[in-house]
């Protein structure tokens, strides 16, 4: 889902960077008012985000797709510790290992930093608190929906740019969409509701107060 | 926090040394839809894409292009630079993070 420098054309990156610019100041006031205690969670989940998107999998028809890690740091800390976390990988990733792109970061960062833990984190919420389903379960479906969500956002960004401006990515909507929701709904989808339900049930049994703490203070709230 | 930070910690490991499975499962694969580079994708659709061709060449000092070490390109090398990556990506991601957190909590 990473979407390299050339693909997108000025104009178009330029409209992302000024989309992120309100979001990374907000991410960045809510790092401020991070707990102590916290600081190690995030640093660890961090790193965990860096090495999921490392294991490529094979997806029908011959590419590849990963998973991202977003909804198990919105679902453990909340949906902005994702973007914090994101933001930093991310920037990694496009400076050391050219994976994604230095004009495209900010597209990246929407997608894979906001898109993906803010709707995996609410379709989570949705599903425990309105639902009353499990929080394993919960965490799987939404880690599911944010990344399929994530990918088809990506796509539609992928086949919008020929109608911008020619020379860039040279698909269109028809192609990119169903080639990158495919892609997600059929791999990195399965593969994320697993890993993300897996966390969730390890964590739960590891730090019960984490989802105790989360449930007293919605009853409260 | 410390239990859990620990069982982290553990897995991040265990997921850095296991990491090759990360391209050994996709060796013959055609990579991710959307990031081929430029040729490849020129060569696909039969077509000259200048303003792709100007910006794909924007920033070229990746250390570890594709997390491998250049020239590293057998499957045996390939899985040891992948595994490097994992180390340095992992050691830059928490520099990272820790000077962000500092940044922002002063």
């Amino acid at each position: 889902m990473h979407i390299p420098d050339g693909y997108l054309g000025p104009y178009t990156c330029a409209l992302f960077y000024a989309v992120m610019t309100p979001i990374w100041y907000r991410a960045f006031k809510w790092l401020k008012g991070l707990k102590p205690q916290q600081v190690p969670l995030l640093g660890v989940l961090t790193a965990f985000a860096f090495l999921v998107m490392m294991y490529n999998l094979p997806v029908p028809g011959g590419t590849t797709a990963h998973i991202v890690g977003g909804t198990i740091i919105a679902i453990l800390i909340g949906p902005w510790a994702a973007t914090v976390s994101l933001t930093i990988v991310l920037l990694i990733q496009a400076l050391f290992f050219g994976d994604g792109g230095i004009t495209t970061y900010a597209a990246n960062v929407f997608n894979m930093g906001v898109v993906l833990p803010f709707v995996g984190y609410y379709t989570y919420r949705f599903l425990t608190k309105r639902v009353g389903l499990d929080e394993v379960v919960s965490a799987g479906v939404g880690a599911y929906v944010g990344i399929v969500t994530a990918a088809t956002v990506a796509g539609t960004e992928l086949g919008i740019q020929p109608h911008i401006q020619p020379g860039y990515c040279p698909y269109s909507l028809s192609v990119s969409v169903p080639a990158m929701a495919i892609a997600h709904i059929l791999t990195a989808g399965p593969a994320a509701a697993v890993v993300t339900g897996a966390v969730v049930w390890y964590v739960r049994k590891s730090r019960p107060d984490l989802f105790e703490m989360r449930t007293i203070l919605r009853t409260e709230g | 926090m410390d239990r859990l930070i620990k069982g982290l910690l553990t897995a991040i490991a265990v997921m850095a040394v296991l990491s090759p499975l990360g391209i050994l499962l996709v060796w013959n694969s055609s990579g991710a839809w959307g990031e081929w580079d430029v040729s490849t994708i020129e060569h696909m659709v039969g077509q000259k894409l200048p303003g792709m061709e100007k910006l794909s060449s924007m920033w070229n000092h990746a250390v570890l292009p594709d997390y491998n070490v250049p020239g590293w390109n057998d499957m045996f090398h390939a899985s040891a630079g992948y595994i490097i990556s994992a180390v340095v990506g992992v050691s830059l991601v928490l520099g990272f993070y820790y000077a962000a957190v500092k940044l922002a909590r002063g």
